[in-house]
């Protein structure tokens, strides 16, 4: 029986002919379209992360304190309120840690006739202050003390790369959605012609005492493989831009948003798009399905 | 296996609806051959509809191999037709399939196991005689062979009763003579076989059970 229904299933798909042929290009472009924006949007949203949980604010202060004094320092500092945790950089510490930055040219530095780096504290704000108000507010806090000479660090950054997250997985929803509305009618377009390609065949069906479900089985089958057909092609097309494009832009990436890499849609997302892909299939063939038998 | 209790007809057909049955009531007994006959437009192939639950009647009752066709839902229609084989005068065989697949069609949609559908194919269609042109499309075959291909495709499923409406009514004197002979044949084997035709010369020349239509009336039941 199984074999049966998709016998009947591929031989609508070879019916469904040029319309299931642009149903499945439709399904693809807005399956690519719905990919590429969540693509982004999953790198933006790893940025996002990355930076809110290394968002720091250094506050420098006006002189190194004396060693036995720092931890009556921190104290203080950590006593503003809204602080995770507090890590004293030490002039030295600073001037290493720069040295490291600059890898080969850290020669440089030793022709530096004295150590020009101030003495800091790194705050970490705690997940409520985190926010672009929260560290505002701590900043002014930090800035209060006496031994504190400037305070650098600040949250709008990070959130605005995060409206842009939630911007471009908007504009991918938005797209995708209409795109998508495109390929379910162009499915049951073509499914339409398979069922009236199919008349005699279903009148025969019905003659013989088949089941309604064995009658429209097939139909839905046909969506669903145009469905998965072009979701397959999407993922295709978007492994490919992504292995394409990805060496390109991690130059850039890292610069700008401190990514190392430009992720891929992981194992369970694509299976999603997969899944999205053959749904919508499926769709396109029970609209097809209702609307000859109103 | 056939029982009808004053049944009425009527076609929805705008302000004039004129009966195509009235007051019709008989039975068929398991195992019989009957005949039914009448001028064209007398209501034969409106009475076969109901039988295979087409149409509902808008009055009576009818029970077809042990089915209540007033009550019957929807969904068990299929059940009904799983017992009913049915041939019509135009073979409706689909063209895109060769005549073992037309018939091995059947099995398949009922879900008949793997194994038993060639075989079960291949005997109908010895049944009829026309194993030599299974491979042929319908396309390639005469209308006695078509028509022969279509018995075969109705009694695949060793159905309980045969509905047979003009299934000679397309064809010359001696094939319609060979398609009645098989369709006793299919009888003998104890199929329950209703056939219609308007030819009375035909119906007579028969010698079986006939009940005569006339504008929708039973008038005659004889034989
Ligand atoms: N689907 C329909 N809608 C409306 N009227 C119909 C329909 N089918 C049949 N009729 C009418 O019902 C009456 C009986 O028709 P039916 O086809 O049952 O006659 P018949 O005995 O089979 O005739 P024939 O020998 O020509 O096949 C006719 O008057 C016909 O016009
Ligand atoms: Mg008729």
């Amino acid at each position: 029986m199984f074999s049966f229904l998709v016998g009947e299933a591929v031989r609508d798909l070879r019916r469904a002919g040029r319309v299931g042929l642009s149903a499945v290009l439709l399904i693809t472009l807005s399956l690519a379209a719905l990919g590429a924006f969540w693509l982004v949007s999953i790198n933006l949203e790893r940025a996002v992360t990355q930076w809110r949980e290394r968002l720091r604010v250094v506050a420098y202060l006006r002189d190194e304190p004396r060693p036995e004094a720092v931890a009556e320092l921190v104290r203080k500092v950590q006593a503003v309120g809204g602080i995770q945790r507090v890590r004293y950089v030490s002039k030295g510490e600073a001037l290493e840690s720069l040295k490291r930055a600059l890898g080969a040219q850290s020669s440089v530095v030793d022709q530096l006739p004295r150590n020009p780096l101030p003495a800091s504290v790194e705050v970490t704000p705690d997940e409520a202050t985190a926010t672009p108000e929260g560290t505002r507010e701590l900043v002014q806090r930090l800035t209060a003390l006496r031994e504190v000479e400037e305070v650098q660090g600040g949250a709008e950054w990070v959130e605005s790369l995060a409206q842009w997250r939630r911007l471009f997985q908007l504009t991918g929803l938005a797209v995708g959605a209409v795109l998508a509305l495109a390929a379910i009618l162009t499915v049951t377009t073509a499914t339409t012609l398979v069922l009236h390609a199919r008349r005699d065949e279903m009148e025969i069906m019905r003659l013989v005492g088949a089941t309604e479900r064995v009658i429209r089985l097939p139909l839905l089958l046909q969506g669903m493989v145009q469905g998965l057909l072009g979701a397959l092609i999407a993922l295709g097309g978007l492994e490919a831009a992504h292995a394409l494009l990805a060496p390109r832009l991690e130059p850039l990436l890292t610069l700008t948003l401190g990514l190392s890499r430009a992720a891929f849609l992981s194992a369970p997302e694509m299976l999603l798009l997969l899944g999205g892909g053959a749904g919508l299939g499926a769709l396109g063939g029970v609209l097809a399905k209702g609307r000859s038998f109103a | 296996m056939i029982w009808l209790h004053h049944v009425a007809k009527l076609y929805d057909t705008g302000p004039v609806a004129l009966p195509a049955l009235t007051d019709v009531s008989f039975s068929v007994d398991k195992g019989e051959f009957v005949v039914l006959s009448g001028p064209s437009g007398a209501g034969k192939t409106t009475l076969l509809r109901l039988l295979y639950r087409d149409e509902r009647p808008s009055e009576g009752e009818i029970e077809v191999a042990g089915f209540d066709l007033v009550t019957l839902r929807r969904s068990r229609i299929p059940l009904l037709r799983r017992s009913i084989g049915i041939v019509f005068q135009d073979a409706k065989l689909l063209a895109g399939r060769t005549v073992f697949e037309n018939v091995a069609f059947v099995l398949r949609v009922l879900g008949t196991p793997r194994g038993e559908i060639t075989p079960r194919a291949f005997q109908a269609l010895k049944a009829v005689g026309l194993s030599a042109r299974a491979q042929a499309y319908p396309a390639q075959l005469s209308q006695g062979e078509a028509q022969r291909a279509s018995l075969a495709r109705a009694i695949v499923k060793a159905p309980a009763l045969l509905l047979a409406d003009e299934p000679t009514g397309n064809l010359d004197e001696d094939m319609a003579a060979e398609i009645l002979e098989l369709i006793k044949e299919i009888w003998t084997r104890g199929t329950t076989v209703l056939l219609a035709t308007h030819r009375g010369a035909l119906a007579a020349q028969l010698k079986r059970r006939t009940l005569t239509l006339r504008a929708g009336r039973l008038v005659k039941d004889e034989g």
